[in-house]
């Protein structure tokens, strides 16, 4: 009896010390001044420099002999060049056009959201279209979003090197 | 145990060359996808002009053709000819424009086009199979 009354009284304590926690202030509460990612649209990223993307991350992923997905959108998120390498896995494919459909539409890597969940704040997986994976990096020109690309079908570290090769092989 | 060939990503690139060509040779702005015999896709390539829908549309397209071995035109000629309920079959988009890629007798994938006109997206398609040989 003593020991179930000795649980009970650390359960209540330590919902109390819950309870406390709750009222200090979140660091989500704070008003930057400015805001994060403003980052304008620009006109669509073509063809061409969609493909050099793809080749450069290509060329990438073949020189460590990884197999990858690899898709390049435009500034409305919307697919324009995608290759599979040969050997890539399927389920990738999906996942490599959600990237880079989340770094267009959200101005900023998908590692930001992988970051951001694994520090705890998951309320970002509740956001529309979220991938919180790395491999998905806007594509910029003179500082405006032209289109971002996106990989997949290794570890997520792995992806993003790939993924970083063909965004840095376009960008101005 | 059966072997059968498959779409490489250089296949892929040689046959989206040859189609965009074919569509610049005529003026004509279209998106091109290529997907392997269970309907994935392989590649993908929207040319400068081209929209969104096209992109999408070209997916579907192809898809059609590479997981029924057949031209997506049959299906739309069927739904013509007054079989409606093929409009009810699942995962088939019966417009002309996709092309059974067909390599030793075996269906290796497919090939979509669209943007212009459906018997001219059908016509790119084709232009870039033919590389093939």
């Amino acid at each position: 009896m003593k020991a179930q009354l000795r649980v009970a009284v650390a359960c209540v304590s330590a919902c109390l010390a819950l309870a406390a926690g709750a009222q200090q202030p979140s660091p989500l509460d704070a008003v930057p001044e400015k805001m994060p990612n403003d980052i304008p649209y620009g006109t669509p990223i073509s063809l061409e420099r969609a493909q050099a993307a793809i080749a450069a991350a290509v060329g990438e992923s073949k020189r460590r002999d990884w197999k990858l997905n690899v898709a390049v959108v435009d500034s409305g998120g919307r697919l324009v060049a995608f290759a599979r390498m040969d050997g890539a896995q399927l389920g990738s494919i999906a996942i490599s056009e959600h990237k880079a459909r989340a770094a267009a539409m959200y101005r900023r890597e998908t590692k930001a959201f992988e970051t951001g969940v694994q520090a705890g704040n998951h309320y970002l997986l509740t956001l529309d279209d979220v991938i919180a994976s790395r491999g998905g990096i806007p594509i910029l020109d003179g500082g405006r979003l032209i289109g971002a690309i996106g990989c997949s079908g290794a570890t997520g570290s792995q992806d993003e090197v790939v993924c970083r090769a063909g965004a840095d092989a376009v960008k101005r | 145990m059966k072997t059968r060939p498959m779409l490489t990503l250089e296949d892929c690139r040689r046959i989206s060359a040859a189609a965009e060509a074919e569509a610049k040779r005529n003026n004509w702005n279209v998106c091109i996808a290529i997907l392997d015999d269970g309907g994935h896709l392989l590649h993908l390539a929207r040319m400068d002009g081209a929209s969104p829908a096209n992109a999408r549309i070209a997916v579907e397209k192809g898809r059609t053709a590479a997981e029924s071995r057949r031209s997506s035109a049959v299906w739309e000629e069927r739904i013509k000819a007054g079989r409606n309920s093929m409009l009810g079959m699942p995962g088939i988009t019966p417009v002309q424009g996709g092309l059974p890629v067909i390599v030793e007798g075996i269906c290796v994938g497919g090939v979509g086009v669209s943007g212009v006109q459906s018997h001219e997206d059908e016509q790119i398609a084709a232009a870039g199979i033919k590389v093939l040989g």
